[in-house]
């Protein structure tokens, strides 16, 4: 459906996005999985056509974004991080607006908005104002008004950030209903169990780039049978350094004074040959975790540092 | 394509009728400034107020007030009188319509920036005297307490120097405060147009060449309103204008301009659709403001003429606004630059008192400003017997640098929007 090709993005000297290349399927929920400034809004807002990339191409059903531009985003409904509503138009009035943006009018356009509304669960407060919402109902109509005009891919940036653990159930099931009844999702998040449970395909992205892709059981094969050790307590980094006998089976991911994590060969053996060699030392160690192998730890191991700082 | 113009149009136009704040203050800026300088100006047969007025202010702003009251200007209104204790029995007694009190305390409260109270004590048996002397020292208490509003930071300086054991005014301070004056009045022009400063320079005891200005022969208070109400409209259209294209940076913040651009549109529609949404304003104002224009007018109004003027006009006024926030690219920067700019304009321009009354220089340069066509153009419009040949200099000059400035505007509002992906 989407064909992304070697997208390019600098803000002046940052570069944004660096060259990453990525197929969304029809029907799928494409996971884009980062940290804070990995570059997921950068890329969405290239997707969704309001940002032009520097270099790269990016295809819809064949049809290049940048040259039929109307004729793409005619078929998105874009979700956007920052909420973007108008806050002295009621619920139903944003909704009317957006629908009818996207040409929807009369009867559709009421059933189209009856059917949102009540999805997610804003039927009762429609005609409120939306200053008046709280911060999960906005985010809620944030959503509904990416989807009002039932397009045939949805764009969603983050759209669970900063609400209650109900509302966040609400709004994924949602998203599980949109994908069900045929739509594409490209979903973004730093959330590891969202892109876990909700996706069929994840790309993990850090500092511009594309580290790994593919479904939930592939990233973990990827990620091996290495289990990810994290050792704390008080020593410095020179002493871990020596400590530790890097080799094929035990790898220093990072370290920093107080913490180190390490990732280990598979078999379990990795783990019981670090912490001999451990013990053999006069390292002050205060408490150690082992965690089996997950796309958390894929993460380390590409990058070095945790998903969730 | 019309319709998704038109439903910008709609959607704009309703959220202004849900938050109309801001653009009924805008509106009821003409209508009242026109009204009170009417009021206050005009020299038909208003009936004379019998005030009597105690004094407990030992400080220079009471002095003020009364010097103000007894001034050869507001002799027209108020015959006054000083009295002491007695004043309450003498009201009592129907020998006055209506007795001021000056509190104690009165220069020291305002000098400090405190609330203070001037009470009013009125005899209800003179029927209407008493509600003239009311609404009269309102304006004047109006006056004073802006007046110390403005000046906040040169009273703050002043305020050691009107105590008993004050230290001698030397040079350093004296200009410290000019200059603190002149700061001042540059920061707040809002509350300084000409009548304004009038009064409150008669307050001052600075009265040098007003009586040139002060009409001596008859004016009603419709003449007065009408010859200062087409400037003041014009001063207003423009900020109606500024309110309607700020808000496509107020969008371009709040995010859902961005949604738009990303939904089926072009950001040259959202632009000319944010345009449309500023002259469709402008036209409801000046529709508003005609009517109460068409009211005090005593001569027909030209109305093809009138049409095409108003439209010229909403050209520039939508022009100017674009081209201000395309180059600031910033809500509050923009709102700043345009506040002090139109100020400067509408000054330059005469839409605040006659051209002629500005100073050589100023008028020399009044031609340049758009409010100076706009305001031309109405007045003449309201002194009847205008034709629209009379008023093509206006149109054409509005219309082109309108058209200029708008195309200028969209040019630069267009470039940050593709270089940003938003505003
Ligand atoms: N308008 C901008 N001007 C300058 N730099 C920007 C701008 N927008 C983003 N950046 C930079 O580009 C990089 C990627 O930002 P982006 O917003 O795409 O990340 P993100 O993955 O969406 O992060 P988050 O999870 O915090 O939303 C960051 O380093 C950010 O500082
Ligand atoms: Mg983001």
């Amino acid at each position: 459906m989407f064909q992304v090709e070697n997208l390019c993005k600098s803000y002046g000297e940052i570069l944004a996005v660096g060259g990453i290349s990525f197929q969304v399927r029809a029907g799928e929920i494409f996971g884009l999985l980062g940290p804070n400034g990995a570059g997921k809004t950068t890329t969405l807002s290239m997707l969704s056509g309001v940002l032009r990339p520097d270099s790269g191409r990016i295809l819809f059903e064949g049809i290049d974004m940048f040259v039929d531009p109307i004729r793409v985003k005619r078929q998105l409904g874009v979700v956007p991080q920052e909420i973007a509503l108008y806050e002295e138009l009621s619920a139903r009035e944003n909704l009317a607006f957006w629908g009818a943006l996207h040409g929807l009018k009369g009867a559709r356009l009421r059933q189209a908005m009856d059917h949102i509304l009540d999805r997610v669960g804003l039927a009762a407060r429609s005609k409120d104002p939306v200053k008046n919402y709280s911060g999960g109902m906005k985010r809620r109509l944030n959503l509904a008004l990416g989807l009002v005009h039932d397009p045939r891919v949805v764009l969603l940036d983050e759209p669970t950030v900063g609400i209650d653990p109900q509302a966040r159930a609400n709004i994924l099931e949602v998203i599980r209903q949109v994908a069900e009844s045929g739509t594409t999702v490209l979903y973004t998040t730093h959330y590891l169990e969202e892109a876990e449970s909700l996706c069929h395909r994840i790309a993990i992205m850090d500092q511009g780039r594309i580290l790994a892709e593919g479904t939930l059981d592939e990233l973990k094969r990827q990620a091996g049978e290495e289990e990810i050790i994290t050792i704390e307590g008080s020593f410095q980094v020179d002493a871990i350094e020596a400590g530790i006998r890097q080799g094929e089976s035990l790898r220093l991911l990072s370290v920093e004074p107080g913490r180190a994590i390490i990732s280990t060969g598979g078999s379990g053996e990795g783990a019981v040959k670090l912490l001999s060699q451990l013990f053999g030392t006069r390292i002050p160690m205060d408490r150690i975790s082992i965690r089996p192998p997950s796309l958390n730890s894929l993460f380390l191991n590409l990058t070095g540092r945790e998903l969730r700082d | 394509m019309m319709p998704t113009l038109l439903l910008m149009v709609r959607k704009d136009l309703t959220r202004k009728a849900r938050a109309p704040l801001g653009l009924l203050l805008v509106l009821a800026f003409p209508i009242m400034f026109s009204a009170i300088i009417g009021l206050a100006f005009s020299t038909s047969e208003t009936p004379r107020v019998y005030l009597l007025v105690e004094n407990l202010d030992g400080g220079i702003l009471g002095d003020a007030l009364l010097s103000a009251l007894g001034s050869e200007q507001m002799a027209q209104y108020f015959q006054v009188e000083t009295v002491g204790e007695d004043g309450l029995e003498r009201i009592r007694r129907g020998e006055g319509s209506a007795l001021l009190r000056i509190p104690g305390g009165f220069t020291e409260d305002l000098v400090k920036g405190d609330p203070t109270t001037l009470q009013l004590i009125r005899n209800p048996a003179q029927g209407i005297m008493p509600e003239i002397a009311q609404q009269l020292t309102a304006v004047l208490a109006d006056v004073l307490d802006s007046g110390s509003r403005v000046l906040r930071q040169p009273l703050d300086t002043l305020a050691p120097l009107l105590q008993k054991d004050a230290p001698d005014l030397d040079l350093a301070t004296f200009s410290n405060i000019t200059v603190a004056v002149y700061e001042s009045l540059q920061g707040a022009g809002e509350f300084l147009f000409p009548p304004v400063i009038k009064i409150s320079s008669v307050n001052l005891g600075q009265d040098a060449g007003l009586e040139d200005e002060s009409p001596d022969t008859g004016f009603n208070v419709f003449q007065v309103f009408l010859f200062v109400f087409p400037g003041v409209s014009v001063y207003a259209l423009f900020m109606v204008g500024d309110l309607a294209m700020r808000d496509i940076l107020v969008e371009g913040e709040a995010g859902t301009l961005q949604r738009q651009i990303q939904g089926p549109v072009t950001p040259g529609m959202v632009l000319r659709a944010k345009a449309a949404f500023g002259a469709s304003l402008a036209m409801i104002s000046l529709l508003i403001l005609s009517v109460i224009g068409g009211i005090a007018a005593s001569e027909p109004v030209n109305v093809p003429a009138f049409l095409l003027l108003s439209l010229a006009l909403v050209l520039a006024v939508v022009g100017t606004a674009a081209a201000i926030y395309g180059a600031t690219g910033n809500v509050k920067r923009g709102s700043v630059v345009s506040s002090v700019l139109y100020l400067l304009l509408a000054f330059a321009g005469g839409s605040f008192m006659d051209v002629n009354a500005l100073p050589g220089a100023l008028r020399l340069v009044a031609p340049f400003s758009p409010f100076y066509w706009g305001t031309q153009g109405y007045r003449r419009l309201l002194e009847g017997g205008v034709s629209i040949a009379d008023l093509l200099p206006s149109v054409a000059i509005l219309g082109t640098t309108g058209m200029l400035l708008l195309l200028l505007g969209s040019v630069s509002l267009k470039r940050r929007m593709s270089r940003r992906g938003g505003l």
